[in-house]
Parts: structure tokens; C-alpha cells; sequence
């Protein structure tokens, strides 16, 4: 008699075979697989079992056995991106620390990454963003002191970069034992990191020495765990002048900076001369054919929209075929340089954007000759 | 023998067999079904009452206009104060609510983080307009409730708001499927047969809107327009790439009693979820408004920008929404310590 179990009965045809899959048991006919016993046999004359028959039986046993073993991978791999021990955090500093983690981590795809940011979730998607795993931290002796940790798979490094750029605070405190190719910085209440292919938040709920000493104990092991290598180095920053570039104030657009579409791959800066500051900018072109074109279209689409061209002082960037113009009351210059289209964006004052144009013409010939094209 | 029993398996024994199993998995899957909550908890049951269904868009909720009493911007640190001082500066919160109304209050709770990001309604501006609902304007009933799409309970506790509305006598509804109706926006062209989240309003005499002032990477503002985009349901998220005309569509769908921009701490950057305290200012300004739009446009100074860099409030003030040009109004103004 067969015992009481699971079964799956498949639609009997004369001709096709029949499963029945079962707890326990001991059939004859049956391919076991464990506990689970898979029988085989052809309708109402499923006692007739012919050599064809179990061939068959024996390869969809083997396709069957196969389908488990991938969905127990499956398996696996969605569990493992619910458990932050992967981040070394959960074994590690969790549930033997002050702030072990609260509830399950969650994750969320560029589906329902909206869910979790709302209206910041098209900037990450437009930076290619992949995947963002969050996990709430309390305090073991307060549970309204803690933080929530968000890890953002950006694809690549370019792009959690670019993420961690274009949101970094004024006035913080820079992370400076992160690895070479790690950017990283407390603000207040929160630490922000962008480790290889992760741009990775730390949120707390108050400004607290205490949580942020264990936050920063946490970047810490992040980045030993993730370890950036040189191929995660963001050899672009090396471009800017090394004299009066302000360290860390760069940015980058991956898309349509300064609302031009045509401007990819934008680095920004902020460039000191004196005591006035200028935001200058690059985008590395594949030619200096395409760099001309892409300067030029940047500069139509400013007079596109009502910015008024404004007379160029400096020899060096009328040589360099440099264009000025007035953007509701800010000084806007574009220039192709070697592969690079260059300039100064917004700018108060126009003698401080042609002096910061000049030292970025000359530093991006200089690296045209370095790294060729 | 038993073997032989096994092989010699019939067409009636294997259908018997095949009906328990297919009544085992039917069972299995209905027990699943019903336990399955996809939203968490919603209405209590004292709540349940104030739902209802709507079928032709939302009620108007708004009360009759007074010239001179449109909007009030109040000065000052506490919320409670500078709030009630807001209201009492439009003729009092008895001029909105009347006695044995229902009130419904739709704060921003779009997020499961703590009051001090800001990136939600704080909780003290809930607190002290339920106490004002209830002490002046002798309300029967007040509702505080949004649509967090992202895990509601955590998002009502862990802003401050479900506590904060309790304590003060409120009731806390959050959202469920059932309580989505699709509507559509006479003239509108996002608004069509979209999902929006009505239940709670279904049976409400008025509609308060307490937004907080913070910067938004797509509308570069979010403040009292914006925060009706909680009412969205569906996948809410494709809206963004027609940011302007949502709000404005949403701001013309919507007609509240009163709103409420909360600007004594502004989210200057990195919004709407900022994340640190580096990103938020002190401005110390509360504003209440009857006109959405002249809100919106004064709150626009508090994140220096214009009122022009908000392509929606020119779209809402052709609809007749409001007005952009809130001097013209003679906004009344004061400041408590």
C-alpha cells in the first residue's frame, strides 16, 4: 500500500510516462532520490515497463535530480544575499557587539528599489546601480539608538563612485584608512563609503560619538572584506591640476551633466586660485575629432537655451578655441583640449573661470601626450 | 503480494490518489492564502468605521476662501508653538474643523527613518494639530494616515508618527490593497483610471496635508503638492519621469481643507531621503496655507530657489489650483519664541 505522501500525478497517456513522488516507500520500479522515491510506468499498463520506458524513467530521474540540485542552488545564493555575513558584519560585529542587526535584511532590484528611496532611486539607476541590501542595527541597551546600512551594488567602481560624488555632504570628515582606491566620510550622523563596485551608506538615528566609533569599526571591516583593487582606482582624478584643486570636492556624472545629454562621463572639481573658487570640469573623449564636436553641441545647447556669449580676455583660451557665455547670470566655458572637452561650470566671477580654464588646458594637453590619442 | 498490489495499480485507485493529492495542495494553498498579509496591519478596529469606497474622485474638503486669511508664515524653533500659532493666524483651527467632524490628516511618511533626518512629517507638528483638532475644533474623529509603500508599520514607528498620533488621541490607518480605488482626473492625462489611496477619505468632513520642506533629486522640491503623491498607488515610481505634471495633476485631484509646510528644519540637499544631518538647515518657519501652490512657491525661498525652477506650480496656477505670486496675498506673519 502506498503511504500517505505528496504525490504528483501527471496526466496518463497510454504512451508517456507517470510519477508518482512520495515519502518513504520501497517500489520496485523506482529511481530513489534520498527519502524521495520516482516511479515510473506507462498509464494502466504501467506494470509493463519496456527497455524504452526506462530510459526514459532513468533520464528524467537525472533531469529531475538536476532541476533539485539547481533549485537548492538557487536557493542558496537568494538566502546568501539576505544574510550580511557576506559583508563579514552579521558574524563578526552583530549579534556579539553593542548593535546586533534587527530584523531581516532585505534587498531590492531596480524594480522595486523606488520602494526603498522613492525619488532618489532614478539617479542610482541611471549610474547603473544592480542591487541595494539593507539591515537595521540597535543598540543591545536601547533600541531608538542604531543604524540602518544600505550597500548598493553599483556594477563597477566608476559607477558607485559616481553615487558617492554627487551626494557627499559639505563639511565632513574624511575616512582616510579605507585603502587607497576607498572614498569615504563621516557626516554627522552618517558615513558614506565607496568601496569597488559598492557605494555603501551607514544612517544613524542620532548624532552619537558612540555609534559612529562602531560604524566606523564597520568601514573598517568592509573594506578589508571587499579589499578594492587597483583596477577599482579612478585613474581620472589623477587628471585635475595637482596645484589648487581642492582634494576630495570631485564628482562625477555619468550622464547628461549639466542637463546636456551629450556630456557623459563627467569629472568635476572644485579649483582655488587665490581666494576665489571655480568648479572645472572634463569628460574624456574617444578623439579630439569627437572632443571638438561634443565642446561645440555643449555650447549650442547653452545658446539653446538663452545663454548669451560673452567676449573671451585670455590668449590662451582663444588659441584654444575656447567659448564663454552667460547662463542667467554665471559663467559658463567649454573648450576641446587633446581627447578632452574641458571647461568651467558656473562660475561667479569670469576672471577666476579664464584663469582656472588656462591651468585645466594646459594640464589636459599634458595628459593627452601622456596617455596618447 | 503487496507489491504486486502496487503494480497492478488501477484507474480508480490512482484518480483517488490524485484527488487527495490535489486536495492536500488546494488545502495547503488556501491556509497560505489566508494567512497571508501582504501589508501588515491596517485599520484597527475602531478605525474600520471611517472607511468607505469612492467612485467619482475624491470629495472637495476645502472651506470658503477669506481674503487677508489665505496663508501665515510664523517664525520659531518650536513646532508646536510656531504651528498653532500658524492656525490662529488663518482665524483659528475652528474656522477648518467644526464640531462632530471627521478629520483626516495625510502627513509624509514615505520613509522608515527617525524624526531627526527630516526626511518625514515630524511628529511633533502631528501631535499638536490632533490636540487642535480635537481641544478647539471639538472633532469627532481625526485620522492620521499615507501610503509608505515600503513596509508601513515601520515606517509610521520608526518616524515618531504612529506614537505621536496615538498619544494624542488619533487614530493610525495604513494602507492596504483593498483601500485603492482607480480613479481619473477630469482633464488630467496622467490620472487615468490610476489606483489612488481613498478609503480613509471615503467618509472624512476634512483633509489636512502636513508636509515637511525638503530638496528632491527629480521635482528638485518636495512640500505640500508633493506630498499628495503618497495617494499613488500602483507602481507609483513611473510618474517620475513626468514629475511636474503628476504634482500639479495631484495638487488638482486633491482639494484640502488646510495645509501645513513644515520648515523649521529644511532638507537642503540629498532629498527626499537625505540621510544626514549635514544635509538639513535650520530655517525656523512654519507656514499654513488654504492655496497649495502659494505655500509651495514661498517654500521654494526656504531651499533658495524660485519659484520658477518648479515647473508644477506654474502648471498647478494655470489649472487654478492657486497662485504663485503668495505676496499677493498678504501672507500674515509673525514669530513666537
Amino acid at each position: 500500500m502506498l503511504p500517505w505522501s505528496l504525490q504528483i500525478a501527471t496526466v496518463c497517456y497510454p504512451s508517456f510516462p507517470q510519477f508518482d513522488i512520495g515519502i518513504g516507500g520501497g517500489y520496485n520500479n523506482r529511481l530513489f532520490l534520498g527519502a524521495i522515491p520516482i516511479k515510473a510506468g506507462c498509464g494502466k499498463n504501467m506494470h509493463l515497463i519496456s527497455g524504452r520506458a526506462r530510459t526514459l524513467e532513468t533520464a528524467v530521474g537525472v533531469l529531475i535530480l538536476f532541476i533539485m540540485v539547481a533549485t537548492a542552488v538557487g536557493i542558496y545564493f537568494v538566502q546568501r544575499d539576505f544574510n550580511m555575513a557576506r559583508f563579514g558584519i552579521a558574524s563578526e560585529q552583530g549579534s556579539g557587539g553593542d548593535f546586533p542587526p534587527v530584523g531581516k535584511a532585505e534587498t531590492y532590484n531596480t524594480d522595486n528599489l523606488y520602494e526603498k528611496i522613492d525619488g532618489k532611486a532614478p539617479m542610482y539607476q541611471e549610474a547603473g546601480f544592480v542591487k541595494l541590501t539593507t539591515q537595521r542595527f540597535a543598540a543591545k541597551n536601547n533600541s531608538e539608538l542604531g543604524f540602518e546600512l544600505y550597500v548598493y551594488d553599483m556594477n563597477n567602481a566608476k559607477n558607485a563612485f559616481s553615487v558617492y560624488s554627487r551626494q557627499k555632504r559639505a563639511d565632513v570628515i574624511d575616512l582616510s584608512d579605507l585603502g587607497a582606491s576607498a572614498f569615504g566620510y563621516v557626516a554627522g550622523n552618517a558615513i558614506c563609503i565607496s568601496l569597488g563596485k559598492n557605494y555603501i551608506e551607514m544612517i544613524g538615528s542620532a548624532e552619537s560619538n558612540e555609534l559612529v566609533d562602531w560604524m566606523k569599526g564597520i568601514a573598517k571591516d568592509l573594506s578589508a572584506k571587499f579589499k578594492p583593487t587597483d583596477k577599482d582606482r579612478i585613474t581620472e582624478l589623477g587628471y585635475f591640476p595637482t596645484q589648487g584643486t581642492v582634494a576630495g570636492s570631485w564628482k562625477l556624472q555619468i550622464d547628461n551633466a549639466f542637463g546636456f545629454d551629450g556630456l557623459t562621463d563627467a569629472y568635476s572639481a572644485q579649483y582655488k586660485s587665490g581666494d576665489k573658487a571655480v568648479s572645472i570640469f572634463f569628460s574624456k573623449r574617444k578623439n579630439a575629432d569627437e572632443a571638438k564636436t561634443v565642446a561645440k553641441n555643449y555650447y549650442d545647447f547653452l545658446i539653446t537655451n538663452s545663454a548669451k556669449a560673452v567676449t573671451v580676455d585670455s590668449e590662451i583660451l582663444k588659441s584654444a578655441g575656447a567659448s564663454i557665455v552667460d547662463f542667467y547670470g554665471a559663467f559658463e566655458i567649454v573648450f576641446p583640449a587633446g581627447i578632452f572637452v574641458g571647461g568651467v561650470h558656473e562660475a561667479d566671477n569670469k576672471q577666476a573661470a579664464e584663469k582656472g580654464a588656462e591651468v585645466l588646458i594646459d594640464q589636459l594637453k599634458r595628459v593627452t601626450g601622456e596617455i596618447g590619442g | 503480494m503487496a507489491d504486486q498490489n502496487q503494480n497492478n495499480l488501477g484507474r480508480r485507485q490512482l484518480l483517488v490518489r490524485g484527488a487527495k493529492a490535489a486536495a492536500s495542495i488546494a488545502a495547503a494553498v488556501g491556509v497560505a492564502r489566508w494567512l497571508y498579509d501582504p501589508k501588515g496591519p491596517g485599520a484597527k478596529n475602531e478605525e474600520v468605521s471611517f472607511l468607505g469606497t469612492l467612485a467619482k474622485g475624491l470629495p472637495d474638503f476645502s472651506v470658503p476662501r477669506k481674503d487677508g486669511q489665505v496663508i501665515s508664515i510664523v517664525k520659531g524653533q518650536d513646532r508646536s508653538k510656531t504651528v498653532s500659532k500658524a492656525i490662529e493666524l488663518l482665524g483659528g483651527i475652528e474656522r477648518f474643523i467644526k464640531p462632530g467632524d471627521v478629520v483626516v490628516i495625510k502627513p509624509n511618511v514615505g520613509f522608515a527613518t527617525p524624526p531627526i533626518l527630516g526626511a518625514t512629517t515630524h511628529p511633533d507638528v502631528i501631535t499638536a494639530v490632533v490636540k487642535l483638532c480635537y481641544e478647539k475644533g471639538k472633532a469627532k474623529k481625526v485620522i492620521v494616515t499615507d501610503n509608505s509603500i515600503n513596509d508601513p508599520a515601520s515606517c509610521f514607528t520608526i518616524s515618531g508618527i504612529s506614537k505621536a498620533a496615538s498619544a494624542a488621541g488619533a487614530g493610525v490607518i495604513m494602507p492596504r490593497d483593498s483601500y485603492f480605488s482607480p480613479l481619473t482626473l477630469e482633464g488630467g492625462s496622467l490620472i487615468k483610471d490610476w489606483p489612488i489611496y481613498c478609503a480613509p477619505f471615503a467618509k472624512a468632513d476634512k483633509l489636512i496635508g502636513i508636509a515637511p520642506l525638503k530638496n528632491h533629486h527629480r521635482s528638485a522640491a518636495s512640500m505640500t503638492m508633493k506630498n499628495w503623491y503618497g495617494l499613488l498607488g500602483g507602481r507609483r515610481n513611473v510618474f517620475h519621469q513626468d514629475i511636474n505634471n503628476i504634482i500639479a495633476e495631484l495638487a488638482m485631484l486633491v482639494k484640502p481643507t488646510l495645509v501645513i509646510l513644515d520648515g523649521t528644519v529644511t532638507m537642503m540637499t540629498n532629498g527626499p531621503t537625505g540621510g544626514s544631518v549635514s544635509d538639513l538647515k535650520k530655517t525656523n518657519t512654519m507656514i499654513a496655507s488654504c492655496d497649495m501652490v502659494a505655500a509651495d512657491a514661498f517654500g521654494s525661498s526656504l531651499l533658495n530657489l524660485k519659484p520658477a525652477d518648479l515647473p508644477y506650480l506654474a502648471i498647478a496656477e494655470k489649472a487654478g489650483v492657486g497662485t504663485v505670486d503668495y505676496e499677493s496675498l498678504k501672507p500674515l506673519r509673525a514669530e513666537v519664541t
